[in-house]
């Protein structure tokens, strides 16, 4: 089924749409930004960049409150119905995940307010890695957002996965070293969290195209497996 | 173990009916293959569609798609309309309502309608609702008393006239009088009730009291509900059929239709967008 916001017959109702959606790309491109930040401070031990992470977050909250507050809108004023209510519902949804990617971005930036021996300097360059990982599902998932491209949202579906692997083997080798060396527990700790942020952030990812599937197909795909979800629901 | 997840009831009543695979028992009306022509102008075309028992359906579509053509083909109000034309069955008990046997007066107890305009006759609110069994030849006071106590408090009217029934029904408010109209028709128990838009005339609080009103009708009837206001189809019935043109484009359980219709057309129509 074709998906075109500005047909309706109400032209105000076009705009208010047309204009939520692009706040929500808005606050997509803030969040990515916030996360290529904190994993540049974290990589470069810039604090200063880490701080204005620190700082800016305030900004994605607003963003998350203001549009919350168009759905809200939207909602009581057009009573949307079938795709455009999937759409509401969607964004409602997204931009929460949103805002905790933010929050996880952070949280990650922090990290680089300490400082690191050379061998732990290793460890970062990994967890580096393993973010660019995240990043890129988050830049394709909002890219699959904006396009409502079904096929793009579920190969960042699938990303998820691989992510769960990276995570999975840092922290074993994370482990590894906190075991030759348990004095530098509490700050290698510190490192612990960021990459389980890394971890969430590709859950949340995965969640967005869970909603981009359900504005398109109008079927909800949350807890089913990606084989059914191919076989049933994308070919439809 | 569970095996079977918890789901949070689908429908009005709880259950999501496969309409095209309906048992008799569960049907009220069935309509095949009808076709409705005024004049040389095909009004209805092909209209196939079984209608629950004991549930709401509601006809949606937009200006002229037939959808109140098609309502007052289920109590044959189109016989008085000289130059209309009707092919095809309404199959009300597996009988067909257009067979030359069928007494009109007899199918219209049965089928009882409510327009969009409340229209009382010139009369007490009591004599207004005794009105069909009077013509029946009922004259039992006591039976006729128990009827309007019964039909007034169905159509959550009794409170609000029980001290006044022999009261002109001109004195009430247009929403009463629509509850009136509505108990003036459940007092003879038909099985079916059609309602043609019936809240176009009325104040919101008044809409929401008739819509209350409908949710609780169907314990007793089948109701099937003509409405240009799709949010109220949406809060009111089980099923919803989109008609355009003439046909039936999309017949399907309410939240579905609502939520993720399967055509174009239906979606366009929901969503308020140009064809």
């Amino acid at each position: 089924m074709e998906h075109n916001l500005s047909k309706h017959i109400s032209g105000k109702f076009n705009q208010d749409l047309e204009d939520v959606r692009n706040h929500v790309l808005a606050m997509g491109g803030l969040v990515e930004q916030q996360l290529n930040s904190a994993l540049d401070a974290v990589c470069s031990g810039d604090s200063e960049l880490a701080k204005k992470v620190e700082e800016d977050d305030y900004k994605v909250n607003a963003l998350e409150v203001s549009i919350d507050e168009e759905c809200t809108r939207i909602i009581a004023k057009r009573q949307p119905a079938a795709s455009d209510l999937r759409l509401v519902v969607a964004i409602a949804k997204t931009i929460a995940d949103l805002e905790r990617i933010g929050d996880e971005a952070r949280r990650i930036a922090q990290v680089a307010l300490d400082s690191f021996s050379k061998e732990q300097q290793d460890l970062l360059v990994m967890i580096d890695n393993m973010g660019r990982q995240v990043s890129k599902m988050l830049h394709d998932v909002l890219d699959a957002f904006a396009r409502m491209d079904v096929d793009a949202a579920f190969k960042v579906h699938k990303e998820d996965a691989k992510v769960d692997r990276e995570y999975e083997a840092l922290i074993r080798q994370i482990m590894t070293y906190m075991m030759e060396d348990p004095r530098s527990i509490p700050k290698i700790m510190a490192l612990v969290w960021s990459v389980r942020s890394l971890e969430r952030i590709g859950d949340r990812c995965q969640n967005i195209a869970e909603y981009v599937i359900y504005f398109v197909k109008g079927k909800d795909i949350r807890h089913i497996s990606q084989e059914d979800i191919e076989k049933d629901i994308l070919k439809m | 173990m569970i095996t079977v997840a918890p789901e949070v009831s689908n429908s009005t009543s709880g259950l999501k009916l496969d309409l095209e695979n309906l048992m008799p028992e569960q049907t009220a009306l069935e309509i095949k293959n009808l076709d409705l022509f005024y004049a040389e102008k095909q009004a209805l075309s092909n209209i196939n569609m079984k209608i629950p028992k004991g549930q709401v359906t509601a006809f949606i579509g937009p200006s002229g798609c037939g959808k109140s053509t098609l309502l007052r083909c289920i109590n044959r109000m189109n016989d008085l309309v000289d130059i209309c034309r009707i092919e095809g069955e309404i199959q009300l008990h597996g009988e067909n309502i257009y067979d030359k046997q069928v007494d009109v007066a007899a199918l219209r107890r049965n089928v009882g309608m409510v327009f969009q305009r409340p229209n009382p006759f010139p009369k007490s609110i009591y004599e207004n609702v005794v009105y069909g069994l009077r013509l029946q030849g009922v004259k039992d006071k006591r039976r006729l008393d128990e009827v309007v106590e019964k039909s007034l408090r169905s159509a959550a009217l009794w409170d609000e006239v029980k001290d006044r029934l022999h009261e002109s029904a001109f004195g009430l408010s247009g929403g009463q009088q629509q509850r009136l109209v509505i108990a003036r028709s459940i007092a003879i128990e038909p099985e079916v009730l059609l309602l043609d838009e019936p809240t176009s005339a009325l104040d919101p609080i008044s809409t929401l009291v008739i819509e209350e009103l409908i949710g609780d009708l169907k314990d007793k009837f089948t109701v099937v509900i003509v409405t240009h206001n799709m949010q109220q189809a949406a809060r009111v019935s089980d099923q919803t059929a989109f008609m355009y043109m003439g046909e039936l484009i999309e017949y399907s359980d309410t939240n579905t239709l609502f939520t993720t219709p399967s055509k174009k057309k239906t979606e366009d129509y929901i969503t308020g967008r140009y064809g």
